[in-house]
């Protein structure tokens, strides 16, 4: 979608493991524990990062699409749940509790920090990566993944020669009344489906003559671990594992109902909040430092 | 069709040993992962744990169908069917809900079997959304489009078989309108019935009932299966506390676009199942191969 932000970006140049360790954490995290710190770390650095990326379009995406689903979120929860032991009011006979509306605001943030994780990921990221992590585990499908997606814009491209010829002999998609423009395009798909079945078995015999399935054989790849992503993802797992010996601790925890407590403010919560920040802003902080020593260099 | 294929093509293979061994870790390990909820999360992380429950149900299939080596022929069929599958929702983007994915991935699985249809649904939900973005709906719709193929395979294949072998002739089929019009003047006889001996209106009264099952087949899966599922799947990341009530709220509120949906469905069987299921049938005779499966 966004190959140039998969270019620019400095993150999305580390090894896939990073990548995915990253996102991993980073959309876990918040979905399984929902203290608001946080939860408004990981929505503050998801949402600078995809502006980062996107600009303008980012921001609109980020007040046009997310917000609204976010105000969504924070309603739904404190008009459909009703535990929680301190009553603001009552609505309609049900009690409309402030636990239940804290809940629903922390999970709008939740929810607009892990679509806004998801959005830069699917900047970030190209499928080749996944490809490239997951093809050893599932050999098949990732052939299938990845021959799918290169049939994508070859069966546009053969759609368009098919149309082309069609029109030829005087059957156009574009002009004529509407339900023969509808049998034409449905023509088209005929033809293209036939072409792509044939073409199917064409290339499958070619990979049979090349050898597919037999043992030996090697992966291209284009990705080296080295001593950049060693150093990268042995600071990112302290970080994590910080992180979550806190969590597990309890030193920072949240319980909702029935009354809301948190905790988190000990010094040891506050190094896990820290850690927890450090972790999130990593791609970002690797853009911006990119950006700024690039533009030094053009001085 | 061919009795003497091997039977380990044969959609979902329990005598394969890994398989059984993956479907007990993970009917051992759908317990654990309620238990790991309700001990550590006080049963509230409803999100994770769905997650975690639908993602280790489609493992089972996918060693499945990694375990059987699948021959070139068939990867490259499948990955042309997600490619189609993908590229029609793509090419109706403009219209929400409105989408050919469900009946292309029932011919799928009518077609190839139910192994095949599993994959087929869960990578054209996988793929697709590297086109309209990977999110957290994504493992939920891979589980709802494979389970509705590998259900349409077990249902259909042996009437897929059918209707590809040609069992009512191609020119009472409809054709194309010219050669409608040759067939009708020169074989129909003037009570429409008996054909060169061919029970011409019976057949295709018969093929008319299977493509209608199929549609009512398509209609009810994709309102039940997928609308249920993913209205679910938006229950539990937008709830704190999952009860009978917010769940019907959920289905209620869903339901006039899991209508649009089931709709979008049907109309898309009635145009497309017949046509593609011969064309996947007469491969797979031209070229021999997945004959197991139907």
């Amino acid at each position: 979608m966004t190959a140039s932000a998969a270019d620019r970006s400095i993150f999305a140049g580390y090894h896939p493991i990073i990548n995915y360790v990253f996102f991993g954490y980073a959309v876990l995290v918040p979905i399984l524990f929902m203290h608001p710190v946080l939860l408004a770390i990981s929505f503050a650095s998801a949402f600078s990062w995809f502006v980062y990326l996107n600009r303008g379009r980012g921001l609109k995406f980020g007040l046009g699409l997310v917000v609204p689903l976010m105000v969504i979120a924070a309603l739904f929860n404190p008009a459909f749940n009703h535990e929680g032991a301190t009553i603001l009011f009552y609505m309609n006979d049900n009690p409309i509790t402030l636990e239940s509306v804290i809940y629903g605001i922390c999970a709008a943030v939740m929810i607009g920090g892990v679509i806004l994780w998801f959005a830069c990921y699917n900047a970030v990221m190209t499928s080749d990566k996944f490809i490239y992590l997951f093809g050893r585990m599932v050999p098949a499908m990732s052939l299938v993944i990845s021959m799918a997606l290169r049939f994508i814009p070859r069966y546009r491209a053969q759609a368009g020669r098919i149309a082309s010829a069609r029109r030829g002999i005087g059957f156009d998609v574009s002009s004529g009344k509407f339900l023969r423009r509808v049998r034409s395009g449905g023509e088209i798909l005929s033809v293209m489906v036939t072409w792509a079945l044939e073409n199917a078995i064409e290339t499958s015999d070619s990979m049979r003559s090349r050898g597919y399935g037999l043992s030996g054989r090697t992966a291209y790849s284009v990705y080296r671990f080295d001593s950049r992503d060693r150093a990268m993802l042995v600071a990112m797992l302290a970080l994590m594992a910080a992180v979550a010996t806190a969590l597990a601790a309890e030193v920072v925890s949240v319980m909702f109902f029935p009354l809301f407590t948190v905790s988190g403010t000990s010094p040891f919560g506050m190094a896990a909040f820290a850690c927890h920040a450090a972790v999130c802003v990593i791609p970002l902080a690797l853009d911006v430092r990119e950006d700024v020593v690039w533009r030094m260099s053009l001085k | 069709m061919t009795s003497g294929a091997p039977r380990t093509r044969r959609g979902f293979d329990l005598r394969f040993p890994k398989t059984v061994l993956v479907a007990v870790v993970v009917i051992l390990c759908i317990p654990a992962a309620i238990a790991v909820n309700v001990l550590a999360f006080d049963g509230r992380a409803y999100y994770v744990t769905a997650l975690a429950i639908i993602t280790l149900s489609m493992l089972p299939f996918a060693v499945a169908f990694e375990g059987r080596k699948p021959q070139a022929r068939e990867l490259v069929v499948i990955a042309v069917l997600v490619a189609i599958t993908v590229a029609g929702r793509a090419a109706f983007f403009m219209v929400p809900q409105f989408k050919p994915v469900v009946a292309l991935v029932i011919i799928s699985g009518a077609a190839l079997g139910p192994m095949s249809g599993f994959v087929v649904g869960s990578l054209s939900g996988f793929v697709s959304n590297f086109i309209f973005g990977q999110g957290p709906w994504t493992p939920w719709q891979m589980f709802a489009f494979g389970m509705i193929g590998f259900i349409a395979g077990l249902v259909f294949s042996r009437m897929a078989a059918a209707i590809g072998s040609g069992d009512a002739p191609v020119h009472a089929r409809g054709g194309n309108a010219s050669e409608k019009a040759d067939t009708d003047s020169v074989f129909a006889q003037p009570d429409g019935t008996a054909v060169w001996g061919w029970d011409v209106k019976g057949r295709l009264r018969t093929e008319r009932i299977r493509i209608a099952l199929l549609c009512v087949f398509g209609f009810v899966i994709t309102f039940v299966l997928y609308g249920i599922l993913l209205d679910t799947a938006a229950a539990t990341i937008f709830s704190s506390s999952i009860s009978f009530d917010t769940l019907l709220l959920m289905y209620i509120s869903g339901a006039p676009f899991n209508l649009v949906h089931a709709i979008s469905t049907v109309v898309f069987l009635l145009l497309l199942a017949r046509t593609m299921i011969e064309k996947l049938e007469r491969v797979k005779k031209k070229y021999g191969f997945m004959q197991g499966v139907s």
